[in-house]
């Protein structure tokens, strides 16, 4: 091995979005050496997608009067239908708006207060609010979906972009290096401690190994096993959560959990905001029909996500939907809103329509179909950020499932986690490293770094008739479109575990019709596929076992809340060797909140039949035989402000 | 890094923007100049008496003089400010040149249906900027040649050789076989005249206020309006018109 | 008279289809003594069809060795400028319906090639932002505890309108003087520069300013070929910043 292909730090952040940046930037500022990798460079993450805002319980303006952290925690629970891991809620909800300011610290062009009378769009209609002069200038917030106060802290229409920059700014300010067109493709790790990854360089194709004290996997959702059905970059491929899932002893986390947006353009799925539907826009079938009204009588088309493209999946498999090649999709109808309103308000729903479906949404109705838009799931952390069985292991942002989600995320609330969780982890792992050394033997490195190559080679060699790899990933995004999307059932989810599992057959046969060497990108992708494919079974069989309807995942033939049964986090591990994955289940962590009606969707649902203190009980019994600290923490306890490593 | 560097780099700073100014600014008069030159040379269109009447008085006055003096200076001043912007080597040039070919025909002025957007804007400034060198150095060439001509005809008068700047000798010149050189001299000006103006109020920033289609607009007018009048002069001159307006100035007693 | 979109749509997919023929610039670094060509491929135009689906669709049907870079797919992440017909553009975000029967595809100019389509404006882009510290110089420490500075929103919306950049390197690519210069901070980062500037977060003054931006390299090595603003995939106002930058040079010269 040569140095070239082995470099050696403290810390490891495996991408470049949001959460990877916020820990590179902690660790760096507390004075260790922080390699970022990235697939792409780090502004070009997918992270600079979210246009909508980002929550924290500032309470800045009239509409968020009152607001505070416990109110944001209450609703981020309940959204996550008593899913989440309430203690990582409740410091998700107190560290946001630290983690705002400090945006702003770092330059973010927020959206401010405008002191006097503004006019806003509330529910369709122009409403005259009065903001105080007092506030102005201080941080803006707009209306989201299941919140009680407006808490999404926004700039213009580009909240992920401008975070992410101002981000990116400060990482280069700090001077951490960043190796872009590099993708992790193996974690480095013996007897349950993880020692760095073995990355694969996309300009060249050749194999390297970056040896670390401690490891963070940041690498976004993994939306694109879901094909063309997703609102996601097509580099949200999992792979950080696919690697660790390769370790064979890390699990993850509630990955049947997968959340759908209502309006993902169709064909293309880029995202058309709930802004549209939030200022008045209708769904209408292919008759021109409103059926959500008939739907939903009370909220009509501002029900939640979750179940709007509910009602949305059932009127395309009645019929009612719009065929065309690309198959079916609804109408959205924004055209009475206006034009002054489309093409300043919803700039940028504008120009999407009109750069990618040629279309004036002024005049033309939208051609939408629900998609595939957030992962719950992902790498199971602790509250610190520290993935189970593997120590100097940590995640961060949508690649983990720290959980304060559980099963539906709230707008907004993706990347607020990405920020906080992005200090708290980045200074967990800081902390790792000061107290650990690198004492691991090359030797390690080099085996897997030539598994890593041997495994690529292995697809140059193969040769022979089988199937192309692309084919391979369209026959996966269609099962898990069809039988693993917004509605799920017994047998369908059997069938999709079926065709996973011979579309895993498939792919070790399947041939590369290019060898060309360098970054082929047909490789590139096949490497790719072979972890797709897992995380799309583990998802699968998830969803199979999972027998009750909890947020985003709504089985038809058990269609209750089933908290008896079901209050409790699945695990999922692949055991090296084994032919298939292993589950298990956890507590979802210690109530606060007792489980009882969202406020929204249905109130049926099946009791919980322990005390909440039984249970919780029960959770300090499960954290102790695993050796970690029973907390019950009080809001706020965890705020070390005054630690934090100073910035200059 | 050192005081030193610091204050090398500052200085620099400093002589860049005099630079930038001084080639803008040039420009600039050269330009206003050409207008009123263009307006001065238009009198023949009044006829021999009306044009020697001028150019006499502006030389009896002495401003004449001073005013070529100034301007040959602005001329060379112009030119080398200016050129140091053009690329050095041959490649470079041909590069920009193929850049400005490409994008001027990759435009399209075909706008989304339902909507002026165009997703191929049109764009031809950067094919204008090539011809903008392209005619300044035509420019330095025969413009240096008018210039030591119109330098003879106004200073010989003071060896007494000469009665300075005359119909007589500007027809006979211009007649006599110098037109095509006055017309292409007269092209090239006028549309480096107008490229220039329009640029300098863009890159100012004149154009946040005036917007650059309006400033296109009014770049395009001026150039029409001044190149007519120059055909006009070029054509009298060239003696195939007798002057339109000489009857306005032989009516008179 | 009103146009549904579903008429619209029908309209869209009666149309029989255009056959398209794409000429792609080929040239992998990694094959070794291998020259740079251009490569057809023909392909069915389809409704809506944009180059990602486009290329997508040569990759994986007829040559899976293409290299080319896309991510978000919605013109929002940058990754995907490329020469298309000789103009940098966004390949996401342009419809074939807008292009001619055939299409060429080259790199970007002026970045660094990676291969094929593919170019490194990443590692520009970082050279840039190291070269101009495009960071805020903040005055003091963050404090956690703080309320927020307060912004006035109209400067907020400024800074963000300079900030709406993707990074895609169109500009660059598109600017005469980037081409031949390698120095010169470029459409972008003139933006970038101008985005820090107004700032009030940022300390740096008038005079600091004055030495990054009052030269070749900065908003002086500009010729006003004001490609870059008719190209910007974002439709930046770039103009406007040059002669913000123009006129702030100005003004720090003249102004101590
Ligand atoms: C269209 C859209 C709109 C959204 N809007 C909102 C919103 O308004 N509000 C909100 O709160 N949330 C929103 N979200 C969700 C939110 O944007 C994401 O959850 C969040 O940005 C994820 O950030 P991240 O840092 O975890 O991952 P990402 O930003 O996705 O970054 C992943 C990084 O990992 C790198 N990477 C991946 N795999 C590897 C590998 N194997 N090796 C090396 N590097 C790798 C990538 O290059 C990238 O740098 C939206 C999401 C989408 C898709
Ligand atoms: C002597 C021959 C000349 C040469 C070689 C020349 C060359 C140039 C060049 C290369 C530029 C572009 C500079 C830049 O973009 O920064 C320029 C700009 C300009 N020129 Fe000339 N020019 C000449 C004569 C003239 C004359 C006679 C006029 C007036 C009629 C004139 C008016 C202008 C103007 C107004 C500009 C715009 C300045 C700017 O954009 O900063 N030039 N010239
Ligand atoms: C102060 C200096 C100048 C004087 C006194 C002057 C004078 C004249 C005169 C008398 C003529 C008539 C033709 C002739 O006699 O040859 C003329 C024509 C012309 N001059 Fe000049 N000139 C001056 C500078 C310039 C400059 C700097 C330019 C541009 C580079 C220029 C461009 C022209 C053109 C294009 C014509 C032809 C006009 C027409 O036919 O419409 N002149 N000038
Ligand atoms: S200024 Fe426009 S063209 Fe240039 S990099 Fe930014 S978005 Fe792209
Ligand atoms: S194209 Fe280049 S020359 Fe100036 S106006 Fe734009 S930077
Ligand atoms: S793919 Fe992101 S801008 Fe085109």
């Amino acid at each position: 091995m040569t140095a070239a292909n082995m470099t050696t730090t403290d810390v490891l952040v495996i991408g470049g979005g949001l959460a990877g940046e916020r820990c590179a930037i902690e660790a760096a500022a507390a004075g260790h050496d922080v390699l970022i990798l990235s697939i792409v460079p780090p502004r070009r993450s997918h992270s600079c997608a979210a246009q909508g805002g980002m929550q924290a319980a500032l309470g800045n303006c009239v509409k968020a009067e009152g607001d505070n952290p416990e109110l944001h925690f209450l609703d981020t629970v309940r959204g996550s239908d008593w899913g989440a891991d309430q203690e990582v809620a409740q410091i998700f909800a107190e560290e946001a708006p630290v983690a705002v300011r400090e945006l702003a610290h770092y330059g973010m062009p927020w959206t401010r207060v405008r002191g006097g009378k503004n006019s806003y769009f509330i529910k369709g209609e122009r409403v005259d609010i009065d903001e105080s002069l007092e506030n102005d200038g201080l941080i803006m917030h707009r209306d989201f979906g299941g919140t009680a106060k407006w808490r999404a802290c926004y700039a213009a229409a580009g909240t992920g972009h401008a975070a992410l920059y101002v981000m990116d700014s400060e990482v280069v300010r700090l001077g951490v290096t960043v190796r872009d067109r590099a993708e992790a493709v193996a974690l480095i790790h013996e007897g349950g401690r993880c020692w760095g990854a073995v990355g694969r360089c996309l300009r060249t194709g050749a194999h390297f190994t970056v040896l670390a004290k401690a490891t963070v996997i940041a690498t976004g959702g993994y939306g694109r096993i879901y094909g063309q059905y997703t609102t996601n970059a097509t580099i949200n491929e999992g792979m950080g959560a696919s690697i660790a899932l390769d370790t064979g002893v890390v699990p993850l986390g509630n990955m049947e959990a997968v959340q759908f947006h209502p309006t993902g353009l169709s064909p293309s799925g880029i995202l058309v905001t709930e802004g549209c539907r939030g200022d008045g826009g209708y769904l209408l079938d292919k008759d021109l029909n409103r059926f959500m009204v008939e739907a939903e009588p009370e909220k009509q088309e501002l029900a939640s996500r979750d179940v709007v493209s509910r009602h949305m999946a059932q009127c395309m498999r009645d019929g009612k939907g719009v065929e065309t090649p690309y198959g079916p999709h609804l109408w959205l109808d924004i055209r009475h809103l206006g034009e002054k309103h489309l093409t300043t308000k919803l700039r940028e729903v504008y120009d999407i329509c009109r750069d990618f479906v040629g279309l004036n949404p002024v005049t033309e109705l939208i051609p939408v179909r629900p998609t595939q838009h957030y992962s719950m799931g992902g790498i199971r952390v602790n509250k610190d950020g520290e993935a189970y069985n593997m120590a100097g292991l940590f995640a961060a942002g949508e690649a983990a499932c720290w959980d304060m989600h559980g099963f539906n995320r709230l707008g907004g609330n993706s990347l607020a986690e990405t920020v906080v969780a992005g200090r708290l982890v980045g200074r967990s792992a800081a902390r790792f490293v000061t107290e650990t050394n690198l004492d691991v033997s090359t030797s390690v490195a080099l085996d897997a770094m030539r598994e890593a190559e041997s495994r690529a080679g292995a697809w140059l060699d193969r040769s022979g008739s089988g199937p192309s790899v692309f084919e391979i990933r369209d026959r996966m995004a269609e099962t898990m479109i069809s039988k693993v999307g917004i509605f799920r059932n017994g047998d369908e989810l059997t069938e999709a575990v079926d065709e996973i599992e011979a579309l895993i057959t498939d792919c070790d046969r399947a041939v590369l019709r290019s060898k060309v060497p360098g970054m082929n990108p047909e490789l590139t992708f096949a490497l790719r596929l072979e972890g797709m494919l897992r995380l799309a079974l583990v998802t699968a069989k998830g969803a199979l076992v999972r027998c009750e309807s909890r947020g985003a995942h709504f089985r038809t033939d058990y269609p209750l809340r089933n908290d008896r049964d079901w209050l409790k986090r699945t695990l999922v591990r692949w055991p090296d060797g084994a032919g298939e994955p292993e589950f298990s289940y956890e507590p979802v962590g210690l109530i606060n909140l007792p489980p009882g009606y969202r406020g929204y969707g249905s109130d049926e649902r099946i009791a919980l039949e322990t005390e909440v203190e039984a249970y919780n009980a029960a959770v300090i019994d499960e954290q102790s035989r695993q050796g970690r600290l029973a907390t019950m923490e009080p809001m706020g306890s965890r705020m070390q402000w005054k630690d934090w490593a100073v910035r200059q | 890094m050192t005081d030193d560097t610091l204050n090398v780099r500052a200085e620099e700073a400093r002589s860049q923007l005099v630079y930038e100014l001084i080639s803008g600014a040039s420009g600039l008069c050269l330009a206003v100049f050409m207008w009123g030159h263009m307006v001065l040379v238009g009198s023949i269109l009044f006829g021999a008496r009306g044009f020697d009447w001028l150019a006499g008085g502006l030389e009896d006055y002495y401003i004449a003089q001073p005013t070529v003096i100034f301007i040959i200076v602005l001329f060379l001043v112009h030119a080398v400010f200016a050129s140091r912007k053009i690329p050095a080597q041959l490649r470079e040039r041909k590069q920009m040149i193929r850049l400005a070919r490409d994008l001027r025909e990759s435009g399209s002025s075909r706008p989304v249906p339902g909507s002026d957007y165009v997703p191929f804007r049109p764009h031809v400034e950067s094919m204008l900027w090539i011809w903008q060198v392209r005619t300044g150095m035509v420019i330095l060439v025969l413009g240096s040649f008018h210039l030591v001509l119109l330098g003879l005809d106004v200073f010989t008068p003071m060896f007494g050789m000469h009665r300075g700047i005359e119909s007589a000798t500007t027809l006979a010149r211009v007649s006599g076989g110098l037109w095509p050189l006055y017309a292409v001299l007269l092209l090239c000006v006028e549309f480096h005249a107008g490229v220039g103006l329009y640029r300098l109020a863009v890159k100012w920033g004149v154009g946040a206020r005036l917007s650059r289609a309006a400033l296109w607009k009014i770049e395009h007018v001026l150039f029409w309006i001044i190149l007519g009048l120059g055909i006009l002069t070029l054509v009298v001159l060239a003696g195939w018109l007798d002057p339109p307006l000489a009857f306005l100035l032989e009516a008179a007693p | 008279m009103e146009r549904l979109g579903s008429q619209a749509m029908t309209e869209k997919t009666n149309t029989p289809p255009r056959r398209l023929r794409f000429e792609i610039f080929r040239f992998n670094p990694e094959v070794p003594e291998s020259t740079p060509y251009m490569q057809s491929f023909e392909i069915d135009e389809t409704p809506y069809m944009s180059l990602f689906i486009a290329l997508n669709e040569i990759r994986e049907r007829q040559d899976p060795s293409l290299q080319f870079d896309f991510s978000c797919r919605s013109a929002i992440c940058g990754s995907c400028g490329m020469m298309v017909n000789g103009r940098p553009a966004l390949g996401c975000r342009t419809l074939t319906a807008d292009l001619p029967d055939t299409i060429r595809l080259h790199p970007l100019p002026v970045f660094k090639l990676i291969g094929d389509l593919s170019v490194d404006t990443g590692t520009w882009f970082r050279e840039m932002a190291e070269q101009t510290e495009a960071w805020i110089h903040a005055r003091e420490a963050f404090d956690p505890d703080a309320q927020e500075e307060r912004m006035d929103d109209d400067l907020a919306e400024q800074i963000y309108e300079r900030d709406r950049c993707i990074e895609c390197g169109c500009c660059i690519a598109s600017c005469g003087v980037a081409n031949i210069n390698p120095d010169f901070v470029a459409p972008a980062g003139l933006n970038r520069i101008a985005r820090f500037m107004m700032d009030p977060r940022d300390s740096r003054d008038a005079t600091d300013w004055f030495e990054v931006v009052s030269n070749d390299n900065g908003v002086f090595g500009c010729l006003g070929m004001m490609a870059c603003h008719d190209i910007c995939p974002k439709e930046l106002p770039l103009l406007d910043v040059y002669a913000y930058l123009r006129r702030k040079a100005l003004a720090a010269r003249f102004s101590g």
